[in-house]
């Protein structure tokens, strides 16, 4: 057995140094700009969850009152609530997804693209926008109630708008693209010879699908779900224009806490935080999971 | 014009030695190649003198100028990349007028320069579009345009041909030969293509593990391989260990152990003084190596075995005898040429007699470690198993 | 037998697809014909009119709003693909000690909902007795926009060959002459498709600026909210119709343009 001792270039070695100055001072605005304006205003929501509310602004003097109200589970329904629909919404996305990127992985190379270009402009367009139209189309006197009265299918008009169905359909509706991109990244990579290969061994397509596709499209499937919950488990603007207003989503809860007066932002710092909490266990979680199935996989 | 001399030349990466301790020199106008498996640093020894790596120890000196710790901007070195390295986002006109550019010579002056180094690769009416619309061998020759126009001293190709498909390769390697005569300066070629190599090349060097293992014109390391490892490298060959017996004029005898105790006795000329009792290689191409079912005449100066044959493959420019000596395994090449030869082909498990001139039983000072076993190398043990070595030129 | 079921199989998922494609573009199709409905509330069609364009023209709410949109978006583009394109080029070292915290730090604000940053600034905006408007809009904005910049730029370097930086190195180039001549250019498309990203992030944005504007600076997406609150919808689907359009153009001419410049 041989050792080898490194000797190193003494000019390498300078030239190492100055790259990596030259690198922090490349970098230098970026981080400095996230310190500021991302990191530190976490700090304040902690040090902010710690005082004393008042109608219009905030009381500098500590307080455990916040906390004591969150773990007494007075806020515990609007997670529940926003928790139940960022599941679904993961799911049902999972369900609609899933075929379309495999659709689109396995179209011709040429008209791949121009599939993709469809499901990407509705991503495009302004995200408001979009959810007026579900507005439009499902309110009481909306497009579909009318199309639907005057074919007969029904004799009173639905009632979607301002339910839960309204604020999936819409959910659904916008995150379907978060889903369908990571999926489409990954099936697209998988050599499908080797679906040729299971396929001529005897599978149909269906089989050769839950042996090979399914297991080797896993790490797009929990990219999308990540891409999908998280804003879902987060989200206002959507719950707030179509959904119920009797059962408030966190998001709902938050905002208002903040914007509307009695204003409380010891009690929206605290929430702010439990929602991070939840989201960087999820992170966690779903990373160890899934480092926890590679490294099976490597062995 | 200038030589290059590389001397005592060494680099490494972290604990791996990959140029160890090379010194060559490289005569003016010279078309040299550096010839050796991937890792042996070959590549690395070409990026030293193109300025991308910094030797440890060592110098190399164009003409009176070290240029070893030179930026590769300041080096009258140009090289062509194995995988072109085109500019994607220029024309074939840009790409090609860059170095010019650079050095801010007058746009007039770029324009005739560009014309004409188009037209030595005849490129000239293709300027105006981009790399990814031209072929592979298109843009080798625009890679060569863009080098040349800068004027270097030596151009450095780094695999040149790799990328490129048989018959390109063949048509290419003879039009860079062409562009070597017309332009004159020194061509330095890496390759790991031993016939590419041998075909082009007005010297070369064998390199294996970081070091020059022999170098010379490409028939003198042929014929007179200095080692088992280009008698391997460089060709096909038999490789046989035995033992010196005896010693008469200019001929050895050697007695090469066949298996079950039993041996055969060959003769051949000798370049060094071996000793009675040394062991040595018998290096043995299989084209000098005759083959008949008839025994040969009885002459001195012929070595003469009888074998069987063990398999046959049919190459179109020749077939390839695996023939059974004992336990050795001789591989012998026969073109088909009927007329000196038997009119019947010859067929498996026939017994045959194999037989050459002494002077082509080519002495190796060196034994093997896995020939220490009674066997020797047969063809099928061999280091370097090559299937496309008798696809070029 | 197994050919049916691979053909149901294929034709399940086309089925899907034409589903899913009819789901994504009907509310946009509705919304677009309903922006010519001479209806002042959304009830059947009414006859073809472009009353509401013209009304959308007369508003003074509207024109501030998409200006602040405009110049918010202009500004938060370019400083973040600034910063981005920096901050990449630093990245591209694979030794920089400060490599890692940095790229916690970009991707950490994509996996959080936006909702807390939102909180954040509106806290640290407070604590700060900064006032709320313009600037701390925009402060936001290159927040958010920043990580997106940072991650388009950079991947297109990981792709970068650095054989060209040789290449151009061997042909004399010293290493500003590389990074202005062969890098940057190269660099161009992921610094445009960067650039289109943030401009689209800053127009779509409302929860963040929502937390970080004040009273009197209003962008398109928080008017069109508000007027939705309040009952007032006409001019929305006119409005709405062409910012749809402005997207679009946007998109396929940014593909002419990186087609036609750059050859890439």
């Amino acid at each position: 057995m041989k050792h080898y001792v490194y000797i190193q270039n003494p000019l390498e070695v300078a030239e190492r140094k100055r790259k990596n100055l030259q690198s922090w001072i490349l970098t230098a605005p970026a981080m400095i700009w996230l310190l500021l304006f991302f990191l530190i205003p976490y700090l304040i929501v902690i040090i902010y969850s710690f005082l004393t509310p008042d109608i219009y602004d905030i009381k500098f003097e500590f307080s455990l009152d916040a906390y004591r109200q969150v773990f007494s589970g007075a806020y515990l329904q609007p997670f529940l609530i926003s928790f139940r629909m960022a599941f679904i919404t993961t799911i049902a996305c999972l369900i609609l997804g899933y075929p379309v990127a495999y659709f689109i992985a396995r179209a011709k190379e040429k008209t791949r693209n121009t599939l993709l270009v469809f499901i990407i402009i509705p991503f495009w367009t302004n995200l408001i926008i979009r959810i007026f139209s579900w507005r439009i189309f499902l309110a009481y006197n909306g497009v579909l109630n009318d199309i639907l009265m005057n074919l007969h299918l029904i004799q009173q008009p639905l009632e979607i708008m301002r339910t839960d169905l309204a604020v999936a359909l819409v959910m659904v509706y916008v995150y379907l693209p978060y889903m369908i991109l990571p999926l489409y990244s990954v099936i697209e990579k998988i050599d499908f010879t080797l679906l040729n290969a299971a396929m001529d061994l005897g599978a149909n397509e269906i089989k050769a699908f839950f042996k090979v596709t399914l297991p080797l499209s896993i790490s797009g499937i929990f990219a999308g779900g990540i891409l999908v919950f998280i804003p879902a488990l987060g989200a206002y603007l959507i719950t707030q224009l179509v959904g119920n207003q009797k059962s408030l989503y966190i998001g709902q809860v938050i905002t208002y806490k903040i914007k509307n007066i009695p204003r409380n932002w010891p009690m929206a710092s605290a929430l702010s935080l439990v929602l991070l909490m939840i989201v960087t266990i999820l992170l966690v979680a779903s990373y160890l999971i899934f480092m926890h199935r590679r490294r099976r996989k490597v062995a | 014009m200038e030589e290059i001399r590389i001397e005592h030349l060494t680099k490494d990466f972290g604990g791996f030695t990959a140029v160890d301790d090379v010194s060559l020199v490289i005569k003016p106008g010279e078309l040299y190649s550096f010839l050796g498996p991937s890792g042996c640093g070959k590549t690395t020894l070409l990026r030293m003198i193109a300025g991308f790596e910094i030797p440890r120890e060592g110098r190399i000196i164009v003409g009176d100028q070290d240029i070893t710790q030179l930026p590769p901007y300041q080096r009258q070195v140009n090289t062509i990349f194995q995988n072109y390295s085109l500019f994607p986002h220029m024309t074939l006109f840009d790409n090609v007028a860059f170095g010019l550019r650079i050095k801010k010579i007058a746009k007039a002056q770029i324009k005739e320069k560009v014309r004409d180094m188009l037209a030595l690769v005849k490129m000239s009416d293709q300027a105006d579009k981009y790399p990814d619309q031209i072929s592979g061998g298109q843009k080798q020759r625009i890679a060569i345009a863009r080098a040349l126009i800068n004027e270097p001293k030596v151009l450095l190709l780094d695999e040149p041909l790799a990328a490129l498909d048989l018959k390109l390769r063949q048509h290419m390697l003879i039009e860079l030969m062409n562009i070597h005569d017309a332009v004159g300066i020194t061509f330095i070629y890496v390759t790991h293509d031993q016939s590419e190599a041998m075909s082009i090349s007005d010297r070369m060097a064998v390199m294996s593990k970081g070091k020059i293992i022999q170098q010379g014109p490409p028939d003198d390391i042929y014929e007179r391989p200095a080692s088992i490892f280009s008698a391997f490298f460089i060709g096909e060959t038999n490789l046989i260990t035995g033992e010196v017996t005896g010693i008469e004029d200019e001929y050895v005898q050697i007695s090469c152990p066949k298996g079950n105790g039993e041996f055969v006795e060959i003769d051949s000329t000798f370049h060094f003084t071996p000793n009675i009792g040394q062991k040595l290689t018998l290096s043995l191409r299989p084209e000098k190596i005759a083959i008949s079912r008839y025994k040969p005449r009885q002459q001195d100066d012929f070595n003469t075995l009888k074998g069987v044959i063990e398999d046959i493959l049919y190459l179109g420019t020749h077939t390839q005898y695996i023939v059974r000596v004992g336990e050795l395994k001789f591989r012998v090449f026969s073109q088909h040429k009927r007329v000196y030869f038997d009119e019947k082909a010859l067929d498996w498990e026939e017994p045959v007699w194999l037989f050459w001139h002494d002077t082509d039983t080519w002495l190796i000072d060196e034994v093997t470690e896995d020939a220490t076993d009674d066997s020797g190398i047969s063809p099928e043990s061999a280091p370097y198993h090559r299937t496309s070595k008798r696809s070029m030129i | 037998m197994r050919l049916n079921r691979t053909k149901l199989f294929k034709s399940m998922n086309l089925s899907i697809f034409t589903l899913v494609m009819i789901f994504l573009y009907i509310p946009i199709l509705i919304l677009v014909i309903f922006s010519f409905n001479d209806a002042k509330i959304i009830v059947g069609w009414r006859g073809f009119t472009l009353k509401y364009y013209t009304l959308l023209f007369q508003n003074d709410a509207i024109k501030s709003a998409f200006w602040n949109t405009m110049l918010i978006a202009s500004l938060s583009t370019l400083i973040s693909t600034v910063l981005g394109i920096l901050a990449a080029l630093g990245l591209e070292n694979k030794r920089f000690s400060g490599r890692k915290g940095l790229l916690a730090l970009i991707y950490t604000p994509l996996v959080i909902p936006d909702i807390l940053m939102g909180v954040s600034l509106a806290l640290l905006f407070n604590f700060t007795r900064f006032n709320t408007g313009m600037l701390t809009v925009l402060i936001a904005h290159i927040t958010f926009c920043l990580s997106y910049t940072v991650i388009v730029i950079q991947s297109r370097l990981e792709g970068f060959d650095y054989s060209l930086v040789e290449a151009a190195m061997d042909l004399g180039a010293k290493p500003s002459a590389i990074f202005w001549r062969i890098k940057f250019p190269l660099m161009m498309p992921g610094i445009i498709a960067a650039g289109l990203l943030a401009f689209t992030l800053s127009i779509d944005d409302f929860i963040i600026t929502f937390f970080t504007s004040g009273r009197g600076f209003d962008t398109l997406p928080i008017y069109v909210e508000g007027t939705i609150r309040r009952g007032t919808i006409t001019t929305i689907n006119s409005l709405s119709t062409l910012m749809i359009g402005f997207t679009l153009l946007l998109a396929v001419s940014t593909g002419r343009i990186r087609k036609n410049l750059f050859n890439l």
